[in-house]
């Protein structure tokens, strides 16, 4: 690893070019839509072909059995009868969709790009932090950054064995048409006022995807349908959505929503049309189901987990419980409904007062939250006004389910700024940086 | 066994063009144990093509879109069921024991539950008992709420139609743990849709009519089913259009052979 040469742009030019590109990132503040540049640093985490492999073999097994899992939910719910996973947390989950029961997406597939986030423990052990299977965002700022990159320094990545990251747009799109059920694959964006209307524009770019909103789909005879500018119409197979569930059809979900398309249930439960990701996804990502993914593994797969979860405690259980109260102090407490770094708490951060108040809340709702053990992961270097400094990075790998399951060989890595923090998320101000994997 | 016949029709008039008018409508009634579907047809008008489907609660899920400009929509409904109340129906889905969107109890509800509280009763006594209590508190008045009124607001004001209390005794239901869902449909006294519930016993669904505070036997006919009226709804629209406004006329008549 020694021998590899760090790109030698600096990180002021690269983040420059970023910017002309236009690679940012939307976030809604106290009611106000901002778009900030995601500040990118130019030293890669670097992954050796070993590690590599052996991450692919468990986030694939992990992936596998959270698809089999959510079928399983949504029709027989063996998993329940046999008493592996207690119904209440299956049930209370707001990801859970009773308008789903029933419905079999194409193949079977519910979770078609699965970003699975993961750290490295100072031990050298990865441990999963968490899944995200409602079409997580991501993967294309470190594809772009890897463009920018190979151009300021073509010869690093030409003598070094780094495994090239732009088969992500072939892996999306044999994912896409694996489920396609007869028409064009398309890309719906609520628009540019969309967090992640930038990642929508590009991937639609590189897969050959139709980027659409909403205004111009319409289903008819249950099956979706473009609007051509001529008024004429083209079939779309395949739909790639960011767009909340209860957003998504305003006739079967929230009445409201502006930004659904009628009748889009109707045409997916007929088979007419893949929704990627799958509706009702919500309920295997759930922070509290989170727990049981290793018992899913053994449960569906009869194989053990390759990869870890970080010590999770669930205060649900009196045992959990009774330790998640004596130990909140050096815990960090998880709100099972937040997404994007919110309602995550750390022990070790609250007053006396604060942690009496949320060992009461705890004592209330003992399903609304996961506690974890602080996981002392690895520090990564990351350039700060000219100088080296060290920073807490996670790593969010993608999975896409098509025919096979499949890794892409990079993935983003994401640092908090705040030499203090263990929140890495883009939406709480983090930056990124690219990842490497090495061919041997 | 009673065989009867209805006819279902609802108008719904626009007083400007609308257009790309997307339709889901649960107006075909599902055949089930305790109704046989002899016969039954939909007509819609404007004339369009429509797709049918079966949603996860069992619901006869009508679907259409209209993309030409139009000032009106109107369906009629006429059909003929075999209605036989000493069968039981028996399909369950977990949901029902949760609370829904429009069942979500508030401090006041919780009050109320704990106030009247009977362990010692049977389910099915229980939704009676409820009723019965409610009505002491609540009275029935028509245009009181509307089709977006939680159990929760309704209770609030103490006032509300049918389908507000359907909510509220699902919503006291499913504190004490009790299966039971929400139930759109006809009576024989014919009219405009009404709304009951059914109870889980344990082994079988027994419908009530919180409302009237009767149980139901063979004078209901059930057009959807679900958690709570979001699922149920007999139609639903999606249109675009300039402002508009849309008034809609629904009546039912209902004879017995």
């Amino acid at each position: 690893m020694e021998n590899i040469s760090f790109p030698s742009a600096n990180v002021k030019e690269i983040n420059e070019l970023l910017r002309r590109y236009g690679v940012k990132f939307g976030i809604y503040k106290n009611g106000e839509f901002k778009e900030q540049l995601f500040p990118f640093d130019t030293i890669p985490r670097v992954i050796s072909a070993d590690s590599f492999s052996y991450l692919e073999k468990g986030l694939i097994q992990r992936v596998d059995a959270l698809n089999m899992f959510l079928y399983d939910i949504y029709h027989e719910k063996k998993i329940i009868a046999d008493k592996i996973i207690p119904e209440e947390f299956v049930y209370i989950s707001s990801g859970y969709l009773p308008q789903c029961e029933g419905i079999t997406p194409p193949k079977k597939i519910y979770s078609h790009i699965s970003g699975i986030d993961l750290v490295e423990g100072k031990d050298g052990e990865w441990y999963i932090l968490e899944d995200n299977l409602r079409i997580p965002s991501g993967a294309s700022y470190p594809l772009i950054a890897r463009e920018l990159t190979r151009t300021a320094s073509p010869d690093c990545f030409s003598q070094s064995g780094i495994v090239d990251n732009r088969n992500y747009a072939e892996l999306l799109r044999s994912a896409m048409d694996s489920v396609n059920c007869g028409g064009i694959n398309a890309i719906l964006t609520p628009g540019r006022y969309n967090a992640a209307y930038f990642e929508h524009s590009y991937l639609a770019e590189l897969t050959g995807a139709a980027l659409v909103q909403n205004n111009e789909l319409f289903v008819e005879d249950n099956m979706l349908f473009q609007k051509t500018y001529t008024g004429g119409k083209t079939r779309i197979g395949a739909l790639y959505r960011r767009i909340s569930d209860e957003y998504l059809d305003p006739l079967t979900f929230n009445p409201c929503s502006v930004i659904g398309v009628p009748n889009l249930t109707e045409a997916y439960r007929a088979g007419n049309v893949a929704v990627i990701n799958a509706l009702g996804n919500g309920v295997a990502d759930d922070k509290g189901i989170y727990y049981f993914v290793p018992k899913m593994i053994k449960y569906y797969l009869n194989e053990e987990p390759i990869l870890k979860n970080a010590p999770t405690y669930l205060p649900f259980y009196e045992e959990d419980r009774k330790y998640v109260l004596e130990n909140l102090e050096k815990l960090v407490i998880k709100d099972v409904a937040e997404a994007g770094g919110y309602g995550v708490v750390f022990g070790s951060d609250l007053t006396a007062e604060k942690l009496a108040d949320f060992r009461q809340t705890i004592i209330n709702e003992p399903r609304r939250f996961i506690a974890q053990e602080v996981i002392d992961f690895k520090d990564l270097p990351i350039i700060e006004n000219g100088e080296q400094v060290m920073r807490k990075a996670d790593l969010r790998a993608f999975v896409l389910s098509g025919e096979k399951t499949r890794v892409w060989a990079s993935g983003l890595t994401r640092f908090s700024r705040n030499p203090d923090s263990f929140v890495v998320n883009s939406s709480q101000g983090g930056g990124f940086k690219d990842t490497w994997v090495l061919s041997r | 066994m009673k065989k009867i016949n209805f006819v279902f029709s609802t108008k719904l008039t626009f007083d400007d063009y609308v257009e790309e008018h997307s339709i889901a409508l649960r107006c075909i009634p599902p055949e089930t144990e305790t109704q046989h579907i002899v016969s039954c047809q939909l007509e819609i008008t404007p004339l369009i093509s429509t797709n049918r489907t079966v949603d996860a609660f069992g619901n006869n899920v009508t679907s259409g879109y209209i993309a030409k400009p139009h000032r009106f929509l109107d369906f009629e409904v006429r059909c003929t069921a075999e209605l036989d109340k000493t069968k039981r129906r028996t399909d369950f889905m977990p949901c029902y024991s949760r609370f829904s969107e429009y069942t979500k109890p508030d401090g006041a509800l919780y009050d109320f539950h704990r106030q009247i509280k009977n362990d010692s009763l049977s389910p099915l006594e229980r939704a009676k008992y409820y009723s019965e209590r409610l009505h002491e508190i609540m009275s029935y008045e028509t245009n009181s709420t509307t089709i977006k009124t939680t159990a929760a607001q309704a209770f609030a004001q103490k006032k509300g139609v049918c389908q507000d209390f359907s909510h509220i005794i699902l919503s006291l239901l499913r504190i004490d743990g009790i299966p039971c869902r929400y139930i759109a449909g006809l009576t024989e006294s014919g009219g405009e849709t009404h709304s009951w519930i059914e109870v889980w016993t344990g082994e079988c669904w027994r419908g009530f009519d919180p409302t009237s505070v009767i149980f139901v036997e063979d004078e209901y006919i059930t057009l959807s089913q679900g958690c709570d009226f979001g699922d149920c709804a007999i139609d639903r629209g999606v249109m675009k259009g300039a402002f508009t406004r849309q008034m809609q006329l629904v009546s039912s008549r209902i004879t017995v052979e």
